[in-house]
């Protein structure tokens, strides 16, 4: 039983943890609000309380947004970033999961060495080899071009080590019952071991997703034109023109965060697990 | 015959994996161990010769580097008590709050969910002269401050931002951690009336010690590789007060082309990252060997 002396002490430290979150959020709320007003509003309002209060409904409420949306190339980006976030789902999966299934279930040469070189490839910071992947690009005459940007970024030791990790564990005997009906290796990957796996597989495509929608430096190197731009990099180009004002930055920002906070909402069970994960199983 | 097939089977799997491996992995960095070795210049590739340890001997007394290196280091020193600790504070409070649990995990967690990108262009406008931050001090009765328009002040301020961002990451993996720890040992300690501090200093921290490891140590390596928040705010100014290791290795290799000197200062900080890792994973094996021994007892 709780005596009343600590069911108020319980509820002092929720009011003091609500206040404490909501000056935590201070910069969120504030750029929600504002992302509704004109520029002349949000200097008036700066100096008062207002500042972190929406305007009333009217009119001109989604002014900054439909300026954003009709007037800049921002949804193109956002097009092109699911874009190259879907071929690298797609490709990340097929790839690294075929690696991390041979490194779990076929016997090949030097399987083990293989598996201790790819959990040493996972500590390497990649900023040290981006300026010869740059190098790389450049040589090949793919700057600037979709395939340049994709293709360092299939492989990823990391994901190759999550798949092998849960292959492992798949039962032995229904690989040996499909191949008593003469199903092929790769028809049995993609029709069973895949499957099986929804999880694992649900997990890598997240972080992939994740990762392509929040780099900034290497799309930054590889993109210098308008037309392939992603959309943290369309970002940069908008926010850094003279001509948007401060509620169509706030808008644009705003709007580029939407989708990540979907994905989360969406996702936050496999996201929160693979967070606990990282530090306790590796921690 | 079934052994050569596995082994056929086996690297059609790997193949695919083992060739981008290759391309992007193994040769990059076979290459930039080399590069680091000459005066590799991208822009005019036959001239290049070795030089021995000349690049390392030389970004050590390039002022720009050491400045860089400084600047990383006081970023590190800065931002890991503040994140850490954070993180450490919120996780606890957060697991003895009785209410609105659900809204505090999402509320502290909200900043990851923005990108670097998005977070830094945001506090730009809020640490701007005439930014909300600078209009909240001016009701206070606090002159304005320059924030990242300043030498001094640019790079506490991209610190203070960043803990801001990343804070609820590993308040979420304190709050796991926290869940794992035994409830019998708090009831043992109700039972010979314990007092909070006491639970906290003998049950709560001795049990989260490994994470606690784990926690500062990923933060340590993540403020290593700072870059975004610098180049999209400050430009690495003023008067490179913000600059980083890795935006030098950036700046050196993609727009001057210097790739030997920047496959140097690459090789360098990869060593500082790789020792922490290293420590880190050797503090982790305790941990489980420690789970194991436990484990053992229990039977």
């Amino acid at each position: 039983m709780l005596t009343r002396k600590q069911k108020r002490s319980n509820w002092i430290l929720v009011v003091i943890m609500i206040a404490a979150s909501l000056f935590f959020l201070f910069p969120v709320i504030w750029m929600l609000a504002n992302s509704f007003k004109p520029d002349a509003a949000i200097t008036k309002d700066m100096n008062s309380f207002a500042a972190f209060v929406p305007p009333a409904l009217n009119g001109s409420f989604f002014d900054n947004y439909v300026k954003i949306l009709t007037d800049t190339s921002f949804v193109r980006y956002m097009l092109n970033t699911l874009f190259y976030a879907a071929v690298l789902i797609v490709l990340g999966v097929i790839v690294n999961g075929l690696a991390g299934y041979a490194l779990a279930k076929i016997k090949f040469p030097f399987r083990e060495r293989w598996l201790m070189i790819i959990m040493l490839l996972m500590i390497v910071p990649m900023e040290t080899i981006i300026t010869i992947h740059f190098l790389f690009i450049a040589k090949l005459g793919l700057l600037n071009t979709v395939i340049g940007y994709i293709l360092p970024m299939i492989v990823n030791p990391f994901n190759i080590f999550l798949f092998r990790q849960v292959f492992v564990s798949l039962p032995d005997d229904v690989y040996e019952a499909a191949q008593l009906d003469r199903c092929s290796p790769i028809k049995y990957f993609f029709t069973m071991v895949l499957p099986m796996s929804k999880s694992v597989v649900a997990t890598v495509s997240v972080f992939t997703f994740l990762n392509v929608w929040n780099d900034y430096l290497w799309p930054s190197l590889v993109f210098t034109s308008g037309d392939l731009l992603t959309a943290q990099i369309g970002l940069n180009a908008i926010t850094s023109n003279d001509n948007t004002t401060m509620g169509q930055k706030l808008a644009v920002i705003t709007l580029i965060t939407v989708p990540v906070i979907i994905i989360y909402s969406l996702f936050s069970k496999q996201i929160v697990e693979g967070v606990v994960s990282t530090g306790s199983k590796e921690g | 015959m079934r052994k050569k097939s596995q082994s056929l089977l086996g690297m059609a799997f790997f193949g695919p994996a083992l060739v981008l491996l290759t391309i992007f992995l193994f040769l990059p960095m076979i290459l930039t161990l080399i590069f680091s070795f000459t005066d590799f210049f991208a822009l005019n590739p036959s001239l290049t010769h070795f030089v021995g340890l000349d690049n390392f001997l030389q970004i050590f007394q390039d002022e720009e580097f050491r400045k860089a290196f400084i600047n990383t280091v006081c970023f590190v020193i800065i931002i890991v008590p503040l994140q850490g600790l954070g993180s450490l504070g919120l996780a606890l409070l957060i697991n003895k709050v009785t209410h609105c649990k659900k809204y505090f995990k999402v509320a502290f967690f909200l900043p990851v969910v923005m990108s670097l990108a998005v977070v830094s262009t945001l506090w730009m406008q809020i640490y701007s002269p005439e930014g909300i931050i600078n209009s909240i001090l001016e009701n206070l009765g606090i002159s304005a401050q320059p924030f990242i328009n300043s030498s001094s002040q640019a790079l506490p301020s991209i610190a203070i931002m960043s803990a801001w961002q990343g804070v609820g990451y590993q308040m979420i993996i304190f709050l796991g951690g926290l869940q794992a720890i035994n409830p019998a040992l708090y009831e043992a300690a109700d039972m010979d009336h314990a007092t909070p501090w006491q639970k906290f200093k003998d049950i709560t921290l001795p049990e989260l010690k490994p994470l606690c490891i784990f926690v500062f140590i990923t933060i340590t390596i993540g403020a290593f590789r700072m870059l975004v928040q610098p180049m999209v705010m400050t430009g690495g100014g003023p008067s490179h007060s913000t600059y980083t290791m890795v935006y030098d290795i950036y700046e050196t290799g993609t727009v001057n082309w210097e790739i030997g000197l920047a496959s140097t200062m690459a090789i360098v900080f990869a060593i500082f990252v790789m020792i922490l890792t290293v420590i880190q994973t050797i503090a982790t094996r305790d941990k489980e060997g420690k789970d194991v021994d436990k484990k053992a007892e229990k039977k």
